[in-house]
């Protein structure tokens, strides 16, 4: 008996007095803690650097950070949202519509300004930790600052177009100073501290990258050019474009006369080379948003920001029919028997594309029934693969899609990614760039060699479109315009027109519009036609001082206790 | 500190007296039936057993001590243990208040009438023959103060359940106490047979609870198994096996035929000034005067081929019919009992089966339990073990391709989609245009049939108990609580009208729960002189949790067989992710209950907790508990009161903790995400396609191993601390009339400081940044009403009828500005003085009439006529964000159950309801009865639509955009949800003794069979928010209880 009380109180109290020392002691495990990255290494350091690179292709189907086929394509006269009547993904509804946004409105709205402050972060995050480093034991210092300023930048670039209104700061700011920074900053001002960011960038970076996938000195010039093209034209506190500043033009000539005069970049001899991933990060792209696939990861690191956007009844993909091309725009691709525009005459009357002659890039843009869908020609383009003609019509777009059967195509459940890489900046915009900037300077001369070098690229562009039977869907005819009547006024409207068709459902046309200052007339004139042909428009209404840019989240400003200001109008 | 919590486990003096004790063993039988008693407590002065099925026990007594017997429901039977070692009788007759009865109040146990906290005793026997296979799920409405929510799922799992309301913003879960093992895993109490249960207590206030200090804010659930007994060597059998038929028809909801679906989209796309044909001319061929101002419909018809697709004609389909069938649930428990006067054994089986009302899903549950106790040298030292395993598989409700529940498709799927194509056998789906990206609900859950959840959970503790002086008791207790969970889905490759899925997988979830308890008591119970008693208890707990999981992914199979899928049989892509997680905690506590001549009672407990969740600066908390009893009908003063048979005056105050928030949440954490996408970290739909990881190809290639960085995933707060709740309580306990009318009465106030939240925060602040903060403070008050009669009996015709009330209402008192956004609530108009279940939204003021009525009304976007019309509440002539305000809440303002026995001759019979009122529900129905759905069906309600011929309705103008943005949180939806329902009826038949049959009972049991609800609620089943959850079924059953 005394043997086993004894025992049991032996062996209790062991137990007793084990458990007493490591009581308490819990470690994560599987993760750093912040202690860990007090003092990072140069490896940690170049962890957060490849991470705030993942951070600008970390956005989503109902918050894009860089497709902006809803907020720019859809927005604009290219294309109409589609999908499965005007109720699915409503959120896309009320912008197309303009009048429904709301600043409660948590998909796109909210979540899109949530996904870039994400990226911004993560830059920050990282440039803390690269300061925290000597030169001597990292070397790559000063390329890494420069690459995550870059990185900044463009999202706050992003940001702006967006929102407009914003708030701006660094990497030297405190989580409580961060809650301290107001939206509220004069447009000039913030424009310019996003362009001191390239600037630092150009300065400090070199021209070529041992890594294609970083941002390189030609990048940054590219992008500040572009950033000084929209700064060029002031706007008031109402969105209304007041002047054009004469000296971000010129700047905008010389940083892109800069990219060209390095050589580095091309035309690509196909349209279709920027709209492939067997031919991305050709010498047509400046900078790009890397995507891939069997790579290691669950289902590849893709973009799904355009993953809702394939045909819907056509049996190889099966969902989900958004980003319907709009009549208005097809009919934008018509030309006359000069190869040109139908400027004034295009949107009189529904192209007949049987019989009207056309530019080439229609059929890199657009899904039209028996027409190669994608460069394929064994299975064309039909309207039973539209999901739902009645509300968006017969017509698809194609450009950020991949074929089902491309090496860089995934069905992930009903939605698709694809790991074809994601352009900000090619050389055909940067060409366009500098046309519009000689043009507002009143050097038209100087922009039509530029304009007919993309039209020219654009009618080569035929090589991939033909059908089964070896004839082309549509006719052709595409020519480069003339010295004669080149005027200002002519080469402006020439300009935002090869704009349109370059760049046609990528997304720039909405803030094409906005930048020049005729989003109002030009949509509401737009919608004024559309909704006879699609009646779900008939209540869309474009305000002027308000529709141009987005609200600011209401959650945002909630979390901010009132500190960012509504944008006008809302 | 630690010296002295290490001493402690040293302080066992090792001593031994021995004094004649012989055994008193007997059977106790109902004095009105004749029919064994079960589950009898029989106390002598040190000890306590229970009878077992044969109503038998056996108790060590010294000859002159009192014995007292006592049962609910039962007069409290004393005699003076006279020959030992012989078999005596007891007959004990009905009615008499259950405070006799003997509850456990912490590593201890006491007197019911001693008890001075809130502990409410559940009572067994009803539920005992329950078809839901969870135990909880029986308590609903039972017991006054514990708030439970539920659904028809097969595998019976839980909402929301509540111990007086919401005291904290987060888990508000109540903690378990199995056989003196916590755990906070209700799944191991819901898998528990009733027959292997001695006792369920419901500890409500901080003085009870304080004792668990951690984690016991939420309440505590205590539960005691039985151990057999002394059979005096004789093995008893006792079976309990039940079949039930459960059906939900009556809970569906009112949806359009394919014609009449047509109907109504053809009066919402004229409304709309829309084609109607350009719409849905796929779907319905419309004739009609194509007069928009004047629009008359001639005829719909249905087009005769889905998508033009001549295999697959129209249908004309009931998918609510066509997902249901009747369930069946067949549940069988087996008991094996023996034990001589030292030791005995319990041993139950059980067998659980539901076939699931929804097809192809299904639930079975095979437990096991054995429970032992051995005594020896003169009862001085007691060795004891429990041990229950339970092994479940179920498969669940299925979603489809684009994550819709197939029980949410059931409603809501067009119904002019036939289930098969014409060959009969081949699924149809949707194609064509007007339909959603929805599948075939059938085929959905066809497809994820082999898909299985097996838990593994395991749960048991063994003991000693050493007595080596009188009254001194040291107890060692060791429990594990163990659960292996194994998930697999499979995903196959499938093509259904438009939509298909092309890469087929298998997905291994599999998690691994391992929480070890080890406890050491020690109490003495000192009899100071004949009036003053002391009962003393010290004691300490170390817990240790770990969580291990791991998932698996494999793509590509080349055979879609149950038998062939298995993981190295697939040839493409694998995701492999895994982790783990755990937490420590280490407490010593202690208690004083003082007894003065049975008249004035007192108890303090206090305990002094450590979790490794919370930094080195703040890991302790302290949470003391103190409180008073005073049994007044004891009173020299009281005796003439002869009409007061008891009377008890209960206060107590008491601070607990609380814990519950991730294990590492007090780190700043930093994680590698390699390709990681949000799905994977939170699940959901369109999380899988959001990309958060921190792998780049900087090299620009299109495929191979990328470089990966780490990003922040959560901001570190060493600050964190114990939440703490202080409460007091006030009770009475009462019966009168000889006990006739019994009850009891409480009223809590409770105050929650430090509650840990994670609230959002600005993005501007960048990603991982959010941190959890002792942010927050909430009041809740409330009270609980027990009243019960038992009636005179007439002839052999006896009843007791027994109500409980109870009321809280809780209310969040302080917030961080920047943690309000989190919750309902605006900039103007906070959620301060109100609780997170509140509703916060628009109110409606009908329709607008005329155009004249929209142009005099403040601004609202969307307004036109026979629209729904919202309430400018802040009167700035404009219908914003800033206009709404508090429209109800989803927690009851009071809950309610009446229970009704009673018994005639040999057939019983027990009604049970229960129900709430003062609550305010999301009504589902009305979504889809009073608003057009473009891509979903509707219901008839549709058709009262407001046009201007048709104005008198509440209905508004059918529309297919919802400009008016009518979905919105409002009035409009939230209700009243008050009702009552007949949870359970159920008629027995005692057979007697037949046969090999000591006892046999039959019965036949409905549950739900009829409920009450507000007008204003349209849905059928006020319990049945949104459709996601499976309904709950009216249940019919058959049953036998019987003993050999």
């Amino acid at each position: 008996m005394k043997k086993i009380i004894t025992t049991i109180f032996i062996t209790s109290g062991i137990l007793f007095f084990n458990s007493c020392k490591k009581q308490l002691d819990y470690k994560p495990t599987g993760v750093l803690s912040s202690a860990d990255l007090a003092s990072p290494t140069p490896d940690q350091v170049e962890g957060l650097v490849t991470a705030a690179y993942a951070g600008i292709g970390n956005g989503d189907m109902i918050g894009p950070i860089y497709s902006n086929w809803a907020y720019g394509s859809v927005r604009s006269d290219d294309a109409y949202k589609g999908g499965g009547g005007t109720g699915d993904v409503g959120e896309i509804d009320a912008m197309e519509h303009y009048n429904l946004v709301t600043p409660s409105m948590d998909a796109f709205v909210s979540r899109t300004w949530k996904n870039l402050f994400k990226s911004i972060g993560r830059a920050n995050v990282a440039l803390r930790a690269v300061n925290s480093l000597t030169d001597a034991s990292f070397p790559n210092k000063k390329i890494r600052i420069a690459e995550l300023k870059f990185l900044r930048a463009h999202s706050y670039f992003t940001m702006k177009l967006l929102y407009k209104n914003i708030p701006i700061f660094d990497e030297t700011a405190s989580s409580d100073d961060i809650l301290k920074v107001s939206n509220v900053l004069d447009n000039d001002a913030s424009w310019n501290k996003i362009a001191a960011d390239f600037q630092f960038a150009i300065d400090n970076l070199p021209a070529t990258q041992p890594e294609l996938g970083r941002a390189n000195k030609y990048a940054a010039q590219a992008y500040l050019a572009k950033l000084r093209l929209y700064q060029a034209y002031k706007q008031d506190a109402t969105h209304h474009v007041t002047s054009i500043d004469a000296a971000r033009l010129q700047e905008v000539v010389t940083l892109t006369q800069a990219v060209i005069a390095s050589g580095k970049y091309s035309l690509s001899a196909d349209i279709a080379d920027n709209f492939l991933p067997e031919t991305e990060n050709g010498p047509e792209s400046i900078f790009a948003i890397q995507f891939t696939i069997n790579d290691g990861t669950t289902a590849g690191r893709l973009n799904y920001e355009d993953g809702l956007n394939y045909p819907h009844g056509a049996p190889q993909y099966g969902c989900c029919g958004f980003h319907a091309a709009s009549q208005n725009m097809v009919n934008a691709f018509t030309t006359d028997a000069n190869g040109l525009p139908n400027f004034t005459t295009f949107n009189n009357s529904i192209a007949n594309l049987s019989a009207a002659t056309v530019d080439v890039r229609l059929d890199h843009t657009v899904g039209i029934d028996g027409h190669p869908y994608k460069y394929d020609n064994t299975k064309p383009f039909s309207n039973s693969w539209i999901r739902d003609a009645g509300t968006y019509g017969n017509f698809h777009t194609m450009r950020n899609q991949q074929l089902a059967t491309s090496s860089s195509y995934f069905k992930n459940g009903p939605f698709m990614g694809v790991a074809k890489n994601y352009d900000i900046l090619r050389y055909d915009d940067l060409l366009l760039m500098q046309a519009e900037a000689y043009i507002e300077l009143g050097q038209p001369a100087n922009a039509l060699p530029l304009i007919n070098q993309v039209r020219t690229r654009a009618a080569a562009s035929t090589g991939k479109l033909k059908k089964a039977d070896g004839t082309f869907a549509s006719n052709y005819n595409v020519k480069p315009y003339t010295s004669v009547g080149w005027t200002q006024s002519y080469a402006r409207t020439a300009l935002q027109w090869e704009r349109r068709l370059e760049f046609a459902t990528e997304g720039p046309r909405f803030f094409d519009l906005v930048r020049w200052g005729i989003a109002e007339p030009t949509l509401n004139a737009y919608i004024a036609i559309e909704k006879v042909r699609r009646p779900f428009l008939s209540t869309a209404k474009f305000t002027a001082g308000r529709d141009e840019y987005l609200p600011i989240p209401q959650s945002e400003i909630t979390f901010t206790n009132g500190l960012y200001k509504q944008n006008p109008g809302y | 500190m630690r010296k002295l919590t290490c001493l402690l486990s040293m302080l066992i003096v090792v001593l031994f007296s021995h004094a004649q004790q012989k055994q008193l063993s007997g059977t106790v039988t109902n004095k009105t039936t004749g029919s064994p008693l079960q589950g009898v407590t029989v106390q002598t002065k040190n000890k306590t057993v229970t009878t077992d099925a044969n109503g038998k026990f056996s108790i060590e007594a010294v000859a002159g001590e009192t014995v007292t017997f006592t049962h609910v429901g039962m007069k409290k039977v004393t005699i003076t243990a006279g020959k030992l070692n012989t078999a005596v009788t007891i007959e004990m007759e009905d009615g008499t208040s259950d405070l006799e009865q003997v509850v456990v109040v912490g590593y201890q146990s006491q007197k019911k009438v001693d008890l001075t906290g809130a502990i409410a005793v559940v009572d067994l026997n009803p539920v005992k023959n329950n078809t839901s296979g969870n135990t909880m799920q029986a308590l609903q409405g039972r017991v006054a103060g514990l708030y439970i929510e539920k659904d028809g799922s097969p595998n019976g799992s839980n909402g929301r359940i509540l111990i007086r309301g919401a005291n904290t913003l987060g888990n508000n879960d109540p903690l378990y106490v199995i056989d003196g093992i916590p755990t906070t895993r209700p799944e191991v109490f819901q898998n528990m047979d009733p027959s292997n249960i001695a006792s369920i207590q419901v500890l409500k206030d901080a003085s009870a609870e304080s004792i668990y200090g951690a984690r016991a804010s939420n309440g505590v659930i205590i539960i005691t198994t039985k151990n057999g007994g002394n059979t005096n060597g004789k093995i008893n059998f006792q079976l309990n096996s039940s079949i039930s038929s459960q059906s939900e028809k009556s809970m569906r909801f009112k949806m359009l035929n394919a014609v009449d679906r047509g109907k109504a989209l053809w009066q919402a796309s004229v409304n709309d000034g829309q084609d109607p044909t350009a719409g849905y001319g796929d779907i319905y061929k419309f004739d009609w005067n194509n007069n928009y101002a004047n629009p008359v419909l001639n005829s719909v018809t249905v087009q005769p081929y889905v998508g033009g697709d001549h295999n697959t004609p129209a249908g004309n389909t009931d998918w609510q019919s066509v997902m249901y069938k009747t369930g069946l649930v067949s549940n069988n428990s087996f008991t094996v009992a023996a034990g001589n006067k030292n030791s005995s054994l319990e041993m139950n089986f059980g067998y659980l089966r539901n076939t699931g009302m929804l097809r192809y899903t299904g639930y079975k549950r095979l437990s096991g339990s054995i429970n032992a106790i051995t005594r020896s040298f003169n009862d001085k030292v007691i060795f004891g073990l429990n041990l229950r395993v339970a092994n479940s598989d179920e498969t669940l409700t299925a979603r489809d391709l684009g994550g819709a529940a197939t029980t949410n498709l059931a409603v809501t799927l067009a119904p002019t989609i036939p289930v098969y194509q014409a060959d009969g056998i081949t699924y149809a789906g949707e194609l064509g245009a007007g339909y959603s990206d929805r599948n075939n609900p059938l085929h959905m859950q066809d497809l994820s049939k082999w898909n299985n959840a097996n838990r593994l959970s395991s749960f048991g503790n063994v003991y000693v108990e050493i007595q080596p002086v009188k009254n001194l008791f040291f107890k060692s207790n060791i429990g594990a609580d163990n659960a292996n969970y194994l998930n697999k889905v499979y995903t196959l490759t499938f093509s259904e009208g438009a939509l298909n899925r092309t890469t087929n997988s298998l997905f291994y979830d599999q998690n691994h729960y391992l929480s070890a308890t080890f406890s050491n008591t020690v109490r003495y119970n000192w009899d100071l002189n004949k009036s003053n008693h002391f009962k003393f208890l010290a004691g300490t707990e170390y817990i240790k949790t770990d969580l291990n999981y791991q998932t698996t992914k494999k793509e590509g199979f080349a055979l879609q067989t149950k038998d062939y899928m298995t993981l190295s049989a697939a040839t493409g892509n694998t995701t492999v992710t895994g982790g783990s997680t755990g937490n420590r905690l280490f407490s010593l506590f202690g208690r004083v209950d003082y007894n003065f001549s049975d008249k004035y009672l007192a108890a303090a407990t206090i305990r002094r907790d450590g979790s490794s969740r919370f930094g080195a600066d703040n890991r302790y908390g302290i949470f003391p508990a103190a409180s008073l009893g005073w049994r007044i009908d004891q009173e020299n003063f009281m005796k003439k009161y002869t009409f007061i048979s008891e009377l008890k005056a209960r206060v107590g105050v008491g601070r607990v903790g609380n814990q519950q928030i991730g294990d590492l949440s007090r780190f700043g954490l930093y994680d590698t995400r390699y390709g990681t996408t949000l799905a994977q970290l939170q699940g959901g739909f369109w999380e899988q396609y959001m990309n958060i990881g921190t792998a780049y190809s900087l090299a620009g290639g299109n495929t191979g191993v990328l470089p990966s960085g780490f990003v922040q995933t959560q901001a570190e707060n060493a600050a964190l601390k114990w939440e703490t709740t202080d409460e007091t309580n006030i009770g009475l306990d009462f019966s009168f009339l000889n006990k006739r009318i019994f009850g009891s009465l409480d009223y809590f106030s409770r105050n929650t400081t430090g509650i840990l939240i994670t609230p959002p925060v600005a993005s501007a602040l960048g990603e991982g940044q959010n941190k959890t903060v002792n942010g927050a403070s909430k009041t809740n008050k409330g009270w609980e009403f027990v009243l019960g009669y038992r009636g005179k009996p007439v002839g052999d015709f006896n009843y007791t009828i027994q109500t409980n009330f109870s009321h809280f209402r809780d209310k969040i008192t302080e917030l961080p500005e920047n943690v309000r956004p989190a919750y309902p609530g605006n900039l103007v108009n906070t959620i301060i003085g109100h609780s997170q279940f509140d509703i916060f939204g628009y109110k409606t003021m009908g329709l607008f009439q005329s155009q004249a009525e929209v142009n005099a009304a403040p601004t609202q976007i969307g307004a036109g006529p026979g629209r729904i019309r919202y309430v400018d509440i802040n009167g700035d002539d404009k219908i914003d964000d800033l206009d709404r305000t508090w429209i109800g809440t989803t927690l009851p303002k009071l809950e309610y159950g009446l229970r009704i026995d009673a018994s005639y001759k040999k057939f019983d019979i027990s009604l049970f309801g229960s129900g709430v009122a003062g609550r305010t529900g999301f009504d589902v129905y009305t979504l889809f009865n009073n608003l057009m759905r473009s891509r979903e069906n509707v219901g008839p309600g549709v058709f009262n639509g407001w046009t201007a011929t048709n104005t008198n309705t509440k209905t508004p103008a059918l529309t297919l955009k919802d400009n008016n943005n009518e979905t919105r949180t409002s009035d409009y939806f939230f209700v009243n949800t008050s009702y009552f329902k007949m949870r359970n009826i159920q008629l027995g038949y005692n057979v007697g003794a037949i046969s090999i049959f000591s006892k046999l009972r039959v019965f036949a049991m409905a549950e739900n069979l009829f409920r009450f609800k507000s007008k204003s609620y349209q849905s059928p089943d006020p319990e049945r928010i949104d459709l996601d959850p499976v309904p709950i079924p009216k249940t019919f059953t058959f049953g036998i209880n019987a003993s050999f």
